[in-house]
């Protein structure tokens, strides 16, 4: 997963909710210097709340994403953050960075 | 040049040899043998039976030399001696971040331990035996799977054939190849009764993704608030150690580690617990001894009411009786007298 261009990351999720994995795995897809990189912030619902865990994505040109984290799951997350990081990449290249 | 073999000196010489028979005679052994016949213990006594294992390895259904066998065994016995534990993610931690991170919390474990040591209670160091390991979600799954959907009913027996004391008439049961009778972890009959089991549990979600287990030998909420303090501080319960009580923990290893750990819940003498319960179990006052310490004054108090109560009625009484037999006593003194007087 390409994380140069994210900026901010939110989550919420209830971690006993077994699609709450998704959530869960894309936090440790990030790299370990994260947190110096870009804002995470992660809050867990109690154990007895059905709301949806979502991801809510900032990138380094502004673009906002939620992603609804239980229908995607991980592999769709993933295309979905990579997708907008590659026009990113080339972008940046073009420009001659 | 002295003898190469030296002569037998004066102490071996002094033993007495013993003497061997030669035989003068030779026998050919085309000779009618005469067996000898069996002694009579063995006449009328079997032979104890003989074990086809070794008592520590019974015959096992998962391959005993993999190590996911081995890991399932150990993550067994770690669940049925640990009554209490953290799980906790952990996000891509680095080496340098865990080994500050186990160096602080071993350090604040051992302030509470030394703590407890001045009240009367003998001390028991935990400190110690209060580990952090990164466990094999799937594995652990299993293992917990095993603890507490299996539970055979007969024991295996504790008789051991090898035993010279185990009378041969005991019925050591016999296992088949196939491990058919045999209970542990790794036997079959554990494999099949949590086999349709994988989902049934409440800690099955959350195992998945990278995690770690923080394990106490001992359910004392005095070190897991210290833990918890140390770990994943929350500033009204759980307050992280100052900077002037600790500043090692301020390290910025240890604080980019910290971000990174993700506490999700807690298993408590085998309930599960999510974040808020494992706060409330760690925020219990003064450990068990507190907890303890409140029923006694709360029952004693109640005591001390019911015997108020009942010892009322009963003075009440006395005192109504004590009131009557003076006011009598009285009456009777002065009839007395005007009976002296009119006489």
């Amino acid at each position: 997963m390409i994380t140069r261009f994210i900026t901010e990351v939110s989550t919420t999720f209830n971690p006993f909710l077994p699609r709450a994995k998704t959530a869960r795995l894309f936090l440790s897809f990030l790299p370990p210097n994260a947190r110096q990189t870009m804002k995470i912030d992660t809050n867990l619902l109690p154990r007895t709340s059905r709301d949806p865990s979502f991801i809510k994505l900032k990138f380094k040109d502004g673009k906002q994403m939620k992603l609804d984290a239980e229908k995607l799951g991980i592999k769709g997350v993933v295309e979905e953050v990579d997708r907008h990081s590659r026009i990113l990449s080339r972008q940046e290249e073009l420009n001659g960075n | 040049m002295p003898p190469r073999i030296h002569p037998p000196s004066r102490a071996i010489a002094s033993i007495p040899k013993k003497r061997r028979h030669v035989r003068s005679q030779r026998q050919y052994a085309t000779a009618a043998a005469i067996t000898p016949a069996a002694p009579h213990e063995q006449m009328t006594k079997s032979p104890p039976p003989i074990a086809r294992y070794p008592p520590t390895q019974p015959p096992s259904y998962k391959p005993p030399e993999f190590r996911k066998s081995q890991l399932l065994r150990q993550y067994a016995s770690l669940l049925r001696s640990t009554p209490l534990m953290l799980l906790f993610q952990h996000n891509n931690l680095k080496a340098n971040e865990w080994v500050g991170i186990r160096r602080e919390l071993s350090a604040a474990l051992q302030k509470v331990d030394a703590a407890r040591v001045s009240p009367v209670h003998p001390p028991e160091p935990l400190a110690d035996a209060i580990k952090m390991q990164i466990i094999q979600t799937g594995i652990f799954a299993a293992a917990l799977r095993v603890v507490e959907f299996y539970k055979p009913e007969s024991r295996p027996s504790t008789l051991d054939p090898t035993d010279p004391s185990t009378p041969s008439s005991a019925a050591v049961p016999v296992f088949t190849q196939s491990g058919d009778q045999l209970t542990h972890t790794l036997s079959k009959a554990a494999h099949e009764a949590v086999a349709d089991t994988r989902t049934a549990h409440a800690l099955a979600p959350l195992l998945s993704g990278p995690l770690c287990l923080l394990t106490f030998p001992n359910v004392s909420p005095q070190h897991m608030k210290a833990a918890l303090s140390i770990l994943s501080p929350s500033p009204p319960r759980f307050p992280a150690p100052t900077r002037r009580a600790n500043p090692g923990w301020h390290d910025a290893a240890i604080q980019s580690g910290l971000q990174k750990l993700l506490l999700l819940g807690a298993r408590v003498e085998g309930k599960v617990f999510d974040l808020e319960g494992a706060k409330w179990v760690g925020s219990i006052d003064g450990g068990l001894d507190g907890l303890r310490a409140q029923l006694v004054a709360m029952l004693q108090g109640i005591g001390g009411g019911v015997t108020n109560t009942l010892e009322s009625a009963g003075r009440s009484i006395y005192f109504t009786a004590e009131g009557r037999r003076t006011m009598l006593e009285d009456e009777q003194k002065e009839a007395s007298r005007e009976t002296a007087k009119q006489k």
